[in-house]
């Protein structure tokens, strides 16, 4: 609330067209990124995808669909660089923005005429033009009375279009399935299904609390804002955190318990990282082990006081790893941080271990100065193949500040 | 034969006309969209195998490796770099050279190269030169990409 125009930005094809603004020969080119392995294809390019490739689909798949197709490595830092930039230039245009995504961003659009001396469909345009041109990136951008309405428009106008929408948009909300809603996922979509609601319009002419009764008070914002009602304000700074996790793939299936530890034991490397870049401490450590990407075993472990040292979390993970069941091999894993506190709300206690030691400080420093694990635990040792290969290291699309993955 | 990087292209307009006209590369060239830009391609399969090298500060368009018995060039397309390295090929004194190339091809698999490849420059007896790319043992990203166990050595990076 408090604007009375809102506008969403999305890149088209971000990651493709990052790679495409330092390198003039893959424009036009059908084109796909691949993830950490270099297995599968986490975007793609318009082109590509006319070839019936999809994001999730293995190279050799992809590469039977569409065989002059050329592959690329992710290369993360490099798309935050451009998701920054287009931040930083959407602020001078706009007096709110929030950082939704790595290639979404809402703003406030009500000084966008002002800015560009030019009604406003001419100024969203205006703006699409200066996004091409000072970063190279081709965007599509909605403008409506909500956040939810200026999403719809975005992603309709795809690929690089715009859309002002009014609040009386009947036929344009009548032409958008409710899958397309943010929020509406699939089973919410089939609940709306079953009592005849299928379009946007259908959603926003529906009964308000059988809505709010179907899909909780999430659902019923959604009907206020679809009626052209801002409910969701725009949130220029990220809310604290609730929890930190990292984990993801073992890189395979795995029964070793040498490897299943030396994962376990890199993981929380990995979340002691993240707990000093977010400068928190976890008051809870749970363990979540997959097989074949199936929860198979959930611990969870209150800390004695809030901390982020690698002997604490460490003590509190390894008894909850050795009660899981070990007949089942090991696909994925997660280590989540909970009950986060700030470091500078901390109370001292005089009977426990200090948050983070010496040695842990020391760890920090000289990883900081030589790079990352260059001091690490001995007992991620089995994983040779990963530490030695610049190429293979789990990466991921870790960007602060921004509202979602 | 052992497979390694089977094919490259090149941006058509990095090549001199004379160039093209020289070697006809016309032939070569390919296109993967209509607003895509021209490429020209060399594959290893290619009745007459060449490569754009940029050697003696400039662009050529040489021979890729050696496939004649009564020529004393190594009778290969790539070398290992550990090879190279334990001096086995000092008897033909070879050169560093760039290999020029955008997109590179490995067991069906297009991928972009930033830079280039290293290779390496041999004379005959008659001071033909041939180049020979440099392979080295693949990373992992490379080999689940490709399916091989050996990548060429690119310059400033390695995929």
């Amino acid at each position: 609330m408090g604007t009375s125009l809102l506008g969403h930005i999305d890149a088209d094809c971000f990651y493709v067209s990052c790679e495409r603004v330092r390198s003039y020969s893959l424009r036009g080119v059908p084109c796909g990124v691949l993830g950490n392995q270099g297995a599968c294809v986490i975007a793609k390019s318009y082109e590509l995808k006319a070839y019936g490739v999809k994001t999730g689909h293995p190279i050799w798949e992809a590469k039977k669909l569409c065989p002059h197709a050329v592959f690329v490595k992710r290369d993360f830092r490099w798309y935050e660089v451009i998701s920054r930039k287009l931040l930083d230039l959407l602020k001078t245009v706009s007096p709110l923005v929030e950082y939704y995504s790595i290639d979404e961003m809402f703003f406030d659009a009500s000084e966008l005429e002002r800015s560009f001396q030019l009604p406003l469909v001419e100024a969203t345009r205006a703006l699409q033009a200066l996004v091409q041109e000072q970063i190279g990136v081709p965007v599509s951008i909605g403008i409506a009375p909500s956040r939810t309405l200026a999403k719809l428009g975005s992603d309709a106008a795809k690929p690089f279009g715009v859309r002002v929408i009014e609040k009386q948009c009947e036929p344009f909300l009548r032409s958008q399935p409710v899958g397309e809603l943010c929020g509406v996922g699939g089973r919410s979509a089939r609940k709306l299904h079953d009592r005849n609601i299928h379009t946007c319009w259908d959603y926003r002419e529906a009964d308000r609390l059988m809505i709010r009764k179907l899909l909780t008070i999430k659902g019923e914002a959604l009907w206020w804002e679809l009626r052209g009602d801002a409910v969701t304000p725009i949130q220029t700074s990220r809310p604290p955190h609730k929890a930190i996790a990292r984990g993801g793939s073992c890189g395979g299936k795995t029964t070793d318990p040498d490897r299943i530890r030396a994962w376990v034991v890199r993981n929380i490397e990995r979340l002691i990282e993240a707990l000093d870049h977010h400068r928190v401490y976890a008051g809870h450590i749970s363990l979540q082990i997959d097989a074949n990407k199936t929860a198979l075993w959930l611990g969870r472990t209150p800390l004695a006081v809030p901390s982020a040292s690698f002997r604490t979390i460490y003590d509190a993970v390894m008894p909850m790893l050795a009660a899981a069941p070990t007949n089942h091999p090991v696909s994925h894993m997660h280590i989540i941080a909970e009950s986060l506190i700030w470091r500078n709300k901390i109370q001292k206690s005089l009977f426990f271990e200090e948050a983070q030691s010496p040695l842990d400080q020391l760890k920090h420093d000289i990883n900081q100065k030589l790079g990352r694990f260059a001091i690490r635990s001995a007992e991620t040792l089995p994983l040779h193949e990963i530490y030695h290969d610049a190429t293979h290291n789990y990466d991921i699309c870790d960007i602060s500040g921004k509202m979602c993955f | 034969m052992l497979l390694m990087c089977t094919g490259i292209t090149i941006a058509w307009h990095d090549v001199p006309a004379k160039l093209i006209q020289k070697f006809q590369l016309e032939e070569r060239i390919i296109q993967r969209s209509a607003t895509a830009e021209k490429e020209i391609l060399f594959l290893q399969r290619h009745r007459r195998p060449l490569l754009p090298v940029f050697y003696q500060g400039e662009l050529q368009i040489l021979p890729w490796g050696n496939r004649q018995r009564n020529c004393n060039a190594p009778l290969a397309w790539w070398c290992e770099v550990a090879t190279l390295a334990s001096g086995a090929w000092s008897i033909y004194h070879p050169e560093p050279a760039e290999i020029q190339a955008n997109f590179g091809l490995e067991r069906g698999v297009w991928f972009q190269i930033r830079e280039g490849i290293q290779g390496t420059i041999i004379h005959d007896q008659h001071e033909q030169p041939y180049v020979y790319m440099l392979l080295q043992p693949s990373s992992h990203y490379y080999q689940v990409m490709t399916g091989y166990n050996r990548e060429p050595i690119f310059l400033g990076e390695q995929i």
